[in-house]
């Protein structure tokens, strides 16, 4: 912050003159200095050789980085490696990447947590990296000269060393690291410029691929304490439901069993190994309390979202223009209805976490994207003040979004205190699934209004959803008329077609006591399908080719442009393909970054095979092209997995899909070749965990339609009896 | 007391001969690099070889392993080297990495009967494994490194 105002100061001061210097300076004193993000009070992350908090450097010469990020497969701490490394001015091997615990340099504002979500791995803290790396890399060598008795404009440094080189001299960044822990954090510390960074913009190869080949890369779930019992859950089928009560001696019998620990919305059952715990939670007698939930079915639930797409409420979130003259004044108008199920994270590594209470300290090693949520969870279930938690975040066996929820932390916590010893806690598959947290389901319907020409001249979208943060962070939330940030995304200011200048978006909220939050994308992942999609039937519709279509409504936005031209130049668009064969294409910008799929695929009798897919992502910059053509990979086969079969349906209340028998996930099989090309435009850094996902579905069904002349409208596919 | 070779290991364990190996690996053997995915025999992650075949240790039980050979991720190869896994490695396949032993596995018992696999060999074999992050790709791309380095 303090570096914006003296930049857009020292600007406008070169370009207005002098005569304006007292406003600007009267408008920036008064407001306190906010801390920077990275800086601040480590709090429990306080050690030896902290020379800013993120960074610590040992007398041996090794860097540990406590970055703030969960590393759940995305690639972001070798990324962050790399940052530090480079303006820091060591060696790639030398950075140890830990994460830190909660505390303010950890946390991003104004939420005040520590969290990994939203794609912000690298866009958000690239550049707090670099300046704490700049800020300790300046301390070290303030350190070193003080040390040589030199100036420090004399002094050089590369591979964790300081040098001088006019006396042949130098020291290791772990001599002067004690030294330079004591001085002042410069305020301004300046980067290298692009030209001098190495290790960046570099495929460098990750650092926790080693030990996840050998078994050795330790999990939370894989974390063994002296002492320590092991519990498994046994959870309500109905989310919302709780425990009315359990019968003891149910389990009393199985050889292994210790107890059972009630938990707000079941029990936990501890035994001397998993076994015995998973046979004792399966054989548990327990009741929960009737929910007005108890009757909820998804049948229901999705004719209401339907009608509300037509009629009732709903918050408006862009209005250009003029729809309705657009409409009557246009030759034509295509209109379509749309729809996206619920959906589960299945990360591999189902939820669980461990914990010990000893001297009145709490610690949880959990695999968790909200240390804050975990840490509260622990507090609120161990019965201790926040300030005695501590939290190891673990490598996570995926994320997704579904790591958010400090419900692990806050049972474990729970067991800890009723045992009296150290527990693991573990959910089975079936509530990893079947307690939710689903990405919510969403109807759509579409208007485009056409003139004469077939040109669009107005663009009508309204979805009907559950709001995301309606429940989580309902403060958000509290004012009527609110629209849900994730309801618009890629329709919003992120949706840059023209549509001759007549826009209208629109989210009804309704409220289902279903328990839904963020999968990897959100609502890009519907709102994707449902725009490219209906792009795609408004190009058929006026016989236009389908990249010719968007490239008509991106005419005025040359990132863009290129973009789709990328895609489309790459993947041979408008070339001839094998026999059988067709493309189909689809362009999303969601979380800063454009991203554009041209997806090749064939279509015998009711078996879909998709045989290949160009990605072009715009991401604006880059820290390690081989991480983000593995997110790029990744990205597709989680889109294509959603499309083929992944749909959680509620009856009764419960899901009825909780394991992979019912709820089918892509395999080796299905996979795709998928050719990644990364334009770097130099525009601000966008993300790239979540923006190769939403345009999957729709190049691939777009690409179906190419193939047979039916349009999907509404996801999985098996719906529609198609097959991979 | 059940008697099984674990990784060339012989030992002797005091558990219900209904306990399925996967925890009877985890949590009596310490050997953790074995995973539970979903219990059911779906996903693959707990595979582990048995008298040299791929096996979901979550469905086999101890009862029926006594005497024979297990195999697991951290035996695989004494220093972690074998062709698969330094395929792995090349190829920079693991994301969450939480399948990738379960994947291993699988891949090191097709490769060591079917040195040269078709695609369709390498599907047949590698499709009860999921990956959630997808690395499919370039899992795909390692067992083929493998099969021509070795």
């Amino acid at each position: 912050m303090d570096g914006m105002i003296e930049t857009s100061r020292r600007l406008f001061l070169g370009a207005t003159g002098a005569a304006l210097l007292v406003p600007v300076i009267a408008r920036a004193q008064p407001a306190p200095a906010p801390t920077p993000p990275g800086m601040g009070d480590p709090g429990p992350n306080r050690g030896p050789g902290q020379v800013v908090p993120f960074i610590r450097i040992a007398a041996d010469n090794s860097v540990t980085l406590l970055t703030p990020v969960t590393e759940m497969g995305q690639g972001t701490h070798t990324a962050h490696a790399q940052i530090i490394a480079d303006e820091l001015g060591c060696a790639f091997e030398a950075v140890r990447v830990e994460v830190g615990q909660p505390a303010l340099p950890w946390r991003r504002q104004p939420a005040n947590e520590q969290s990994s979500g939203a794609s912000f791995g690298i866009r958000f803290w690239h550049d707090p990296l670099r300046r704490s790396a700049a800020a300790a890399r300046e301390m070290l060598v303030a350190a070193a000269a003080q040390r040589l008795g030199v100036p420090m404009a004399e002094l050089a440094v590369a591979e964790g060393r300081v040098s001088h080189a006019a006396s042949n001299r130098a020291v290791t960044f772990g001599e002067v690291a004690e030294a330079a822990a004591q001085l002042p954090i410069p305020a301004q510390p300046v980067v290298k410029p692009p030209a001098e960074r190495r290790l960046t913009r570099q495929p460098l190869m990750r650092k926790d691929i080693p030990a996840k080949v050998t078994g050795a890369q330790r999990y939370a779930s894989d974390i063994k304490l002296p002492g320590m019992v092991y519990a498994v859950a046994r959870l309500s089928p109905v989310p919302r439901a709780e425990l009315d009560g359990f019968d003891r001696a149910s389990v009393a019998s199985i050889p292994g069993v210790l107890d059972v620990v009630p938990l707000r919305r079941g029990a936990a059952v501890v035994a001397t190994n998993t076994w015995a715990a998973i046979e004792g939670a399966k054989a548990l007698s327990i009741r929960f309390k009737a929910t007005p939930e108890d009757g909820l079915s998804t049948e229901a639930m999705m004719r209401t979202l339907r009608q509300r797409t037509r009629t009732g409420e709903a918050a408006r979130y862009r209005n250009e223009g003029d729809i309705n003259a657009a409409a009557a004044n246009g030759a034509r108008v295509i209109e379509a209805d749309y729809e996206a199920p619920y959906l589960a994270h299945a990360c591999m590594e189902t939820e669980n976490a461990t914990a010990r209470l000893e001297n009145g300290i709490l610690e949880l090693w959990v695999p968790t994207q909200n240390q804050d949520w975990a840490l509260q969870g622990a507090a609120r279930g161990a019965g201790v003040d926040a300030a005695h938690v501590r939290v190891h975040t673990t490598i996570a066996g995926g994320g997704f979004g579904r790591r958010f929820m400090g419900e692990v932390s806050e049972q474990v916590a729970q067991c800890v205190r009723h045992m009296g010893r150290p527990v693991k806690l573990i959910w089975l598959r079936e509530d990893d699934i079947g307690q939710g947290w689903f990405r919510p389901a969403a109807a759509a319907r579409l208007r485009a209004s056409l003139d004469a020409q077939g040109n669009p001249t107005g663009f009508n979208f309204r979805t009907a959803a559950q709001s995301i943060f309606a429940e989580l962070r309902p403060a958000l939330m509290a004012r009527p008329g609110t629209v849900d940030i994730f309801a618009a995304q890629s329709v919003a200011t992120d949706h840059r077609y023209r549509w001759g200048g007549n826009i209208r978006a629109e989210w009804a909220r309704v409220d289902f006591q279903m328990p839904v939050y963020i999968w990897r994308s959100v609502g890009s992942s519907q709102n994707g399908f449902f725009v490219e999609s209906f792009v795609d039937e408004v190009a058929h519709a006026t016989s236009k080719d389908p990249l010719e279509m968007r490239r008509q409504l991106l005419a005025h936005d040359r990132r863009a442009l290129n973009v789709v031209n990328t895609v489309a130049e790459r993947a041979g668009w408008g070339t001839s393909l094998p026999a059988g064969r067709h493309r189909g294409i689809a362009y999303v910008e969601s979380y800063g970054s454009l991203c554009a799929h041209v997806a090749e695929v064939s279509v015998t009798g009711n078996r879909v095979k998709v045989h290949r897919v160009v990605v072009a992502i715009d991401c604006g910059d880059f820290v390690n092209p081989n991480t983000i053509a593995a997110q790029m990979e990744g990205s597709v086969v989680m889109g294509l997995s959603a499309m083929m079969g992944e749909k959680v349906t509620l009856k009764d209340g419960r899901a009825e899909q909780v394991n992979f028998d019912a709820y089918p996930v892509a395999r080796l099989s299905h996979a795709p070749q998928v050719e990644t090309h990364i334009i770097a435009s130099g525009e601000a850094m966008g993300g790239v965990g979540e923006p190769g996902v939403p345009p999957l579905a729709p190049a691939v069904c777009n690409a179906i339609f190419a193939a047979t002349g039916r349009r999907i409208r509404s996801l999985p596919l098996a719906d529609h009896g198609l097959s991979f | 007391m059940i008697e099984l070779t674990v990784n060339g290991h012989a030992h002797r364990l005091d558990a219900s001969p209904d306990m399925p190996l996967l925890w009877a690996l985890r949590d009596l053997l310490d050997l953790t690099g074995t995973k539970y995915g979903c219990g059911i025999a779906q996903c693959g992650a707990c595979t582990v070889h048995l008298d040299g075949e791929p096996v979901r240790s979550c469905q086999t039980k101890l009862a029926d392993v006594a005497g024979k050979q297990v195999t697991t991720i951290e035996g695989l190869h004494p220093e972690g080297r074998h062709p698969v896994q330094l395929a792995w490695v090349a190829e920079q396949v693991p994301q969450c990495g939480y399948c990738q032993s379960g994947q291993i596995m699988s891949a090191a018992a097709l490769l060591a009967r079917t040195p040269r696999p078709t695609e369709e060999q390498v599907a047949e074999a590698m499709d009860g494994h999921i990956c959630r992050c997808g690395t499919y790709q370039r899992i795909k791309a390692a067992i083929h490194h493998a099969a021509i380095q070795s």
